[in-house]
């Protein structure tokens, strides 16, 4: 047996005792394909800084060993003739593709039960959520099924399920990684990202992922970022921005307690922690839930059933009939409020006063930070999320409630900028998530932050 | 921002999308919240926004790259007849048709 057939049956294994705890983190997996990839890989002889390591792929992205069904019935066994950019990276880094890893039914919704397939539970409280949408990867991760995972973000959706977990989630720079193969959601808003049990990890694995794609109009024209360097023994010289805005009165108290405790460490090791304010944030969640809808209205058109997909037409004779039927049953009931959302608000009559004024806020959102930046600040830390993990149940009945668990993330993904989450503590046993922001392009420093944030603090100790 | 059952039918149409009687209540209740929380933007005055720089679109190069897909469309697509995707008929087409 070679080293990446017994990497890969050890990983099946792994996986296997994940899922028999109804941890629900894979859609879709198998030894036999695992075993599969392995026999490739030792037959090319593969070393790359990947080489032998299961990545889990959220569903979103495209893949052909397993089918890619976004997490909705409307994809239902659908497998992709072609593969992303992304897991293109990862096979040619030595990787294996683990299994495809559940996630919120076309990545929108911040739980995981808005999969059509059942939610993943998080493995450090199998009554709570995981967070979403990415919550399969970060669940897989938490649970020790592998190490890495990738993820996607349209508003928060890689760092508020790797806060609820307990793990390490980065969401880079819009155009740093290829969206080539991420099934659209928010085209100018949607960007993968990485899951690691550690900083290390995940920022590795954005290091192969990272770099430009000609199939992606919007990628940066940058090398790739690499692998990370060594945790700084000193923060001497580094400013921390603390956005005021983030800190409201009533904040939560264990993530209160748990940030306080963050940013003496980051005194600690030499970093200057600095007052600042970002006067937009207030109108972050609303200005996302115009444009991401908006987006999602024309991404999603293209579910019809008349290209590829599963087609309703039970003998309808009309065509747009067969269109309807195919939507009105496929698409479950997060999707279908985002569609026809994004719809109303793009509708003649009311596009300047929601979408329009959504995007001029956007800019403004935007400048906040850009300003914050040009003053010298190298970092922002905030919370990942307004409370720890929540119970399965409590927000479905009501979105608004989903939507401002997003409140802290949703500013990076509508600014560009990156911003990761590492845990920073532990409140009544839930993990909770510190959030480092980075100026355009400013993966490294962050992520050099993190590292040293991350040796500093106890992150599975209670923080009150 | 108060939606109507009309309003709902109406984007229902736009959007392609199958609405059933009770889905459609329960969504003018939503979209009707979801409406009014978002109206707060209305606070921001465009003074507020002005000065901020638009960044143009980048445009990729106007040629055609093929894609390798490991499937063809006439494997993948429900219904394909003679090098083309196949629908039932628009509706509105035959009724024209049928006009005096």
């Amino acid at each position: 047996m070679t080293d990446f057939v017994r990497a890969a049956r050890e990983a099946a294994q792994r996986i296997a005792a994940c899922e028999e705890k109804g941890t629900h983190a894979f859609l879709a997996w198998s030894e036999a394909a695992l075993v599969e990839q392995a026999e490739r890989l030792a037959k090319a002889d593969a070393t790359g800084p990947l080489a032998g390591e299961a990545v889990a792929v959220k569903d979103v992205i495209a893949e052909s060993v397993f089918p890619t069904t976004c997490g909705s019935k409307i994809l239902e066994g659908w497998r992709s003739p072609f593969e992303a950019t992304v897991v293109r990276r990862l096979r040619e880094a030595g990787a294996m593709v683990a299994g495809k890893a559940n996630c919120d039914e076309f990545a929108m919704g911040s739980s995981t039960e808005w999969s059509a397939y059942g939610p993943s539970r998080n493995p450090v409280d199998p009554t709570r959520v995981p967070g979403g949408s990415s919550g399969g990867s970060a669940a897989a991760v938490a649970a020790g099924a592998v190490t890495m995972a990738l993820g996607s973000e349209t508003g928060g959706s890689v760092r508020q399920p790797a806060a609820f977990c307990g793990i390490v989630g980065i969401k880079p720079t819009y155009g740093r990684v290829s969206r080539y193969g991420l099934v659209a959601f928010g085209s100018s808003l949607d960007q993968i990202g990485t899951f690691g049990k550690d900083v290390v990890s995940a920022a590795r694995l954005l290091g192969v992922i990272s770099g430009r794609d000609d199939r992606d109009a919007t990628s940066l024209d940058r090398i790739p970022l690499g692998e990370p360097g060594p945790a700084p023994a000193s923060l001497k010289g580094t400013v921390i921005g603390v956005p005021r805005e983030y800190f409201p009165e009533g904040l939560h108290a264990g993530i209160k307690a748990a940030s306080d405790r963050a940013l003496a460490r980051l005194r600690d090791l030499g970093a200057e922690v600095r007052d600042v304010s970002l006067p937009h944030t207030k109108y972050a969640v609303p200005t996302y839930y115009i444009v991401a809808p908006a987006e999602a209205s024309s991404n999603l058109a293209r579910y019809d059933g008349v290209r590829y997909g599963p087609r309703a037409d039970g003998g309808l004779t009309d065509v747009r009939a067969v269109y309807r039927a195919t939507r009105g049953h496929g698409f479950g009931p997060e999707v279908r409020r985002r569609i026809l959302l994004g719809t109303y608000v793009l509708s003649a009559g009311y596009y300047d006063a929601y979408y329009r004024k959504a995007q001029r806020v956007r800019e403004a959102i935007r400048a906040d930070f850009a300003r914050v930046f040009a003053q010298g600040v190298h970092a922002l830390f905030t919370p990942t999320t307004p409370t720890p993990a929540f119970k399965f149940g409590e927000n479905t009945a009501d979105p608004l409630a989903m939507y401002l668990s997003d409140v802290y993330v949703c500013t990076a993904n509508l600014a560009w900028v990156p911003a990761l989450s590492l845990p920073i503590g532990r409140d009544q046993g839930l993990p909770i998530g510190g959030q480092l922001i980075g100026a355009m392009e400013g993966e490294a420093t962050i992520i050099r932050i993190a590292q040293a944030l991350e040796r500093a603090v106890n992150a599975t100790a209670e923080v009150r | 921002m108060s939606v109507s059952r009309r309003d709902i039918e109406k984007i229902a149409a736009l959007a392609e999308l199958g609405v059933d009687d009770a889905s459609a209540a329960e969504l003018e209740k939503q979209l009707t919240r979801i409406l009014d929380y978002v109206a707060q933007l209305s606070e921001v005055t465009d003074d507020a926004t002005s000065a901020v720089d638009e960044r143009a679109a980048r445009l990729r190069r106007d040629v055609v790259d093929p894609d390798s897909l490991s499937r063809t469309p006439k494997e993948i697509a429900p219904a394909f007849t003679d090098g083309l995707f196949t629908v039932p008929r628009l509706g509105e087409l035959d009724r024209g048709e049928d006009a005096p």
